[in-house]
């Protein structure tokens, strides 16, 4: 008797409670600067512990690459590593190794980066090599050929040999007829193997260039010296006329729904419900990051909370937005539990982005979504290499640094009604793609 | 066109004397010299013990304002009743799905809302919870873990749903070549000691699994003095330990009797083809029986193991990768734990050098134990190393779980003082008498998952032409032989 009186007092608080508004994070300290040559460099110092961050954005993704070199980016990436003028190949890993530092780099839709985290005393070591790299990265036929077989693998290895590695390939390439979007990073086997080494060299030419760079250092550094350094080594890297082209196709609006069903040799089906929507850091994009975390941060929300917990239709179930540079897409996936339907599967789905169009959240969802995204922030900046990529992503992809800060305002001053307006204007019948993949044969493996 | 077609010339000359660089006036220069260095040390932390035993951990960090609570109880998959795997991951998974005080969606808004985080689980040698919240949120997030260790409700329905969801995430991870490469790996290593199962459990024993049976291993381990409790981030070590002793000050010590386990089995060569017949790449994994944590040789094998696939060196990475081409990725990894430990080397690679992998990565055990290895190559795994301690010691979270694992692991607290001084003094005799006597080429089990009829002709011209061969669909991971009745 007690503990049920426990429990429905509880509940009763849940519901009614007002939610405290959120701890919030602390402001980063930093100095930006643009080298003559166009170099954007972000400095912001932390002498906690004896490291140094470094990371250099190539403003250049897997949406600027030409048709028939779908993947480029990406395995040009790899050839970073292959040596430059004073660097011999594989030496740029190796040497920062030796001096117990760590390095690595990605490529996505819209950037290239490279970085490394190491000893601060190296500062000097990492800025001459970024430089080098920079400036006059060799490029050699049979490095280029065994490195293409290794980008193969890694593709393979990610893609084509993992259950459901497919996943984002099938639904870009269906959903989408012109976008830059339409390929993933990885690209296909075919362009991989008709890529050049002279395409190599004009990528380099193209992409590789100060004026299409930035840079951000966090750490354990003295400003004056490190702007030195960085001028130092920076400076001499020339300048380049070359433009380059930041017009992308969009895509015609839809008229209608569309319904499409593929086949692939998975272990479950899976459901896949998508929408167009806009480009990071438009005013619509707030509200769609905060409906990601209302559908699917936490046991708690309403995606997870439906179909995996409740419904018990789905093994597992997300939706949230690709908020990216272009217009993307905000999807929703569902892998079908076995002895459940792909329809009420999607049923289940659709009604999750219904019900946000026709019925506005709660104002302790709303906070709830804030706190998660402020917790989000702050366990970011624990490390140097969290606030670097902040730093850096605010300046390459929104460009203007202050919205490393300036978006946790944005976020707080989000209403309930700015999340159902964005419902209502993204989440419709006619923009959405229902997108089933389902197995070749039923049951087998 | 003519013009353009001198500069393709010309390139190709640069070229041939090997650099192609674009910036014509670049100096040829060599790295610059480091700045000077700045000492670095272990940070501080705290380590108490509260009257019923528990250990408490706290390392104060005051620059963004979150807390981190991490609860450590000693038991986990090993301590799984016969023919019941899965136990102590079922436990853990179900610590946050319902208290005796809160549901399970209860839990979960409650975390949620306060923009936290909460998990619970179960490896090898522990189990674990861990609550992440904001700095405001500490004592809310004190009371939950303190909820989840020590009063899971258990609920019928909770269970089941825990155990529909492993099984079937079992299958689903049963098609990842990977997953099946590992799990067959561990059963060839440990046989039939609990190391060798996955931490999950299979199907069969998942459903052996009785209600009883989770009560009753939360009652054996779950006790303060077995349990070490990790404060990290921006509290005072006085509030930490206020916070420890009021939310777990009352939890009664109790006798903890560790189940006695039999010997992992001596290494043997075995050799286990999975045939995946769609697969575009070979899952391959080459291992065997090792050391566990706590062993005085524990540092020169390390650096043996490292120089043969880890970190900052890695035979395997420049011969498979950088020279040839063959993967994405090769390492070889120790894995130590509180009973045993093994050495694993592992790699994906085309279908069509299957046999040349294995045969390279054999042949690199051999080698670590024939050769003794050069100063220079030693030197270079010692100073990845010892260099990069101070990025081991960036966040409180770094810090706390060095601590942990030493207490855990019973290793001496100086060792985290030491780190430094221990790697350096490790000579290329050391690592020439480790591997001798713990890495046994002709005993090494090799486990590839992949389309076997395309590359079984490449394995007898690699050597390796006497296996088993399992498809897929009669795997059976409880076997002795692997297979299906």
């Amino acid at each position: 008797m007690n503990q049920l009186l426990t429990v429905v007092a509880f509940v009763a608080a849940l519901t009614v409670a007002p939610l405290d508004a959120a701890v919030r994070p602390p402001h980063l300290q930093y100095e930006i600067m643009t080298l003559p040559n166009g170099l954007t460099v972000v400095l912001s110092p932390d002498h906690s512990t004896p490291i140094v961050h470094v990371e250099l954005w190539y403003h250049v993704g897997s949406k600027d690459e030409k048709t028939g070199r779908t993947g480029f980016a990406h395995l040009f990436e790899h050839m970073m590593f292959k040596g430059s003028k004073n660097v011999e190949p594989e030496e740029h890993a190796s040497m920062l190794a030796s001096i117990g530092g760590q390095s690595n780099a990605y490529t996505n839709d819209d950037a290239t980066v490279f970085w490394q985290t190491l000893p601060s005393q190296y500062l000097p070591l990492v800025l001459w090599m970024e430089a080098d790299r920079m400036a006059t990265l060799r490029i050699d036929k049979a490095t280029f050929e065994n490195e293409r077989e290794v980008v193969k693998e890694e593709r393979r290895l990610r893609v084509d040999n993992q259950p459901f590695g497919r996943l984002s390939e099938i639904l870009y390439d269906t959903f989408y007829t012109v976008s830059p979007y339409k390929h993933t990073t990885i690209g296909s086997m075919k362009d991989l193997d008709s890529a050049s080494v002279e395409d190599v060299r004009d990528f380099h030419r193209s992409f590789y260039i100060p004026g299409n760079a930035t840079m951000a250092i966090v750490g354990d550094f003295d400003m004056a010296q490190a702007k030195e350094l960085e001028t130092k080594y920076f400076a001499r890297v020339p300048t380049s006329d070359r433009v380059i082209p930041r017009e992308y196709a969009r895509e015609k609006p839809s008229v209608a729904e569309r319904r499409i069903i593929v086949n692939e040799n998975w272990p479950l089906p899976a459901v896949i419900v998508a929408y167009p929507i806009t480009y990071d850091g438009h005013p619509d994009s707030y509200p769609l990051h905060l409906t990601s975390k209302i559908l699917s941060d936490g046991d708690s929300s309403r995606i997870y909370r439906s179909l995996v917990y409740e419904k018990q239709i789905a093994l597992s179930a997300f939706g949230s937005g690709n908020i990216i540079e272009e217009p993307n897409l905000f999807f929703a996936v569902a892998l079908v539990a076995p002895g459940r339907t792909h329809d009420e599967v999607e049923k289940a789905l659709v009604a999750e982005f219904d019900k946000l169009r026709t019925e506005p959240i709660t104002e302790r969802e709303l906070q709830r979504a804030k706190n998660q995204f402020f917790r989000d922030y702050i366990v970011d900046r624990e490390s140097i290499r969290g606030k670097a990529s902040q730093l850096a992503h605010a300046v390459v992809i929104h460009r203007d640094v202050t919205t490393a800060d300036g978006e946790v305002e944005i976020f707080t001053n989000m209403k309930v009604s700015d999340l159902q307006r964005v419902a209502k204007t993204y989440f419709t019948p006619q923009n959405r793609l229902v997108l089933k993949i389902l197995p070749k044969t039923a049951g087998s493996r | 066109m003519r013009r353009r077609a001198l500069v393709l010339v010309a390139l190709g000359v640069c070229l041939s004397a090997g650099a192609g660089a674009q910036v014509v006036n670049w100096p040829t220069e060599n790295p610059p010299r480091p700045l000077p260095s700045r000492p670095v040390s272990f940070p501080p932390y705290e380590l108490r013990t509260l009257p019923n035993g528990m250990q408490v951990i706290v390392v104060m960090h005051h620059e963004q304002p979150e807390v981190t609570m991490r609860i450590l109880v000693r038991g986990g998959a090993a301590y799984d009743p016969p023919g019941k795997a899965g136990t102590a991951a079922l436990v853990g998974s179900l610590l946050h799905q319902g208290t005796t005080t809160r549901t399970a969606q209860a839990i979960a808004d409650a975390i949620d809302s306060i923009g936290g985080a909460l998990d619970s689980g179960a490896g090898g040698d522990h189990s674990s919870a861990t609550v992440l919240v904001m700095k405001d949120s500490f004592d809310v997030g004190m009371d939950m873990l303190a909820d989840v260790v020590r009063r899971p409700a258990f609920a019928p329905e909770e269970i089941e749903r825990q155990r529909r969801q492993t099984a079937q995430s079992l299958d689903v991870s049963l098609e990842d070549p990977g997953f099946i490469a590992g799990a067959v790996m561990n059963r060839l290593i440990y046989g039939f000691h609990p190391y060798g199962f996955p931490d999950s459990g299979m199907p069969e024993t998942i459903a052996r699994i009785t209600r009883e049976d989770l009560r009753e291993f939360h009652r054996r381990y779950f006790a303060p003095n077995n349990s070490i409790l990790a404060i990290v981030g921006d509290v005072t070590a006085d509030e930490a330990m206020a916070a420890a002793a009021r939310v777990f000050g009352d939890w009664p010590r109790q006798a903890v009797q560790p189940p006695t386990l039999p010997d992992p089995p001596k290494p043997t060569r075995r050799i286990v083809v999975i045939d995946k017949p769609e697969s575009v790449q070979t899952a391959v994994r080459i291992g065997q029986l090792a050391i566990p944590r706590k062993t005085p040789e524990y540092m020169n094998f390390d650096q043996a193991i490292r120089i043969l696939g880890g970190e900052g060196s890695n035979r395997l990475f420049r011969v498979l990768r950088s020279e040839r081409g063959l993967t994405y990725s090769a390492s070889a990894d120790m894995n130590t734990m509180l009973l045993a430990g093994d050495v694993v080397a592992e790699t994906d690679t085309r279908t069509e050098a299957t046999g040349e992998a294995v045969r390279v990565i054999v042949d690199e055990f051999t080698r670590l134990q024939r050769e003794r290895v050069g100063d220079a190559e030693l030197a270079g795994a010692q100073a990845y190393m010892t260099g990069s301690f101070p990025l081991t010691i960036e966040t409180p979270g770094a810090i706390a779980r060095q601590v942990v694992n030493a207490v855990f692991y019973d290793l001496s607290l100086d060792e985290l003082r030491t780190y430094r001084q221990r790697a350096n003094a490790v000579t290329p005799d050391d690592v020439l008498r480790v591997a001798r006597a713990y890495v046994q080429p002709d005993r090494l089990s090799i486990v590839m998952v992949g389309n076997a009829a395309a590359f079984k002709d490449q394995l007898a011209k690699a050597g390796f032409g006497s296996y088993e061969l399992i498809p897929l669909s009669n795997l059976d991971l409880s076997a002795a032989n692997l297979k299906k009745r």
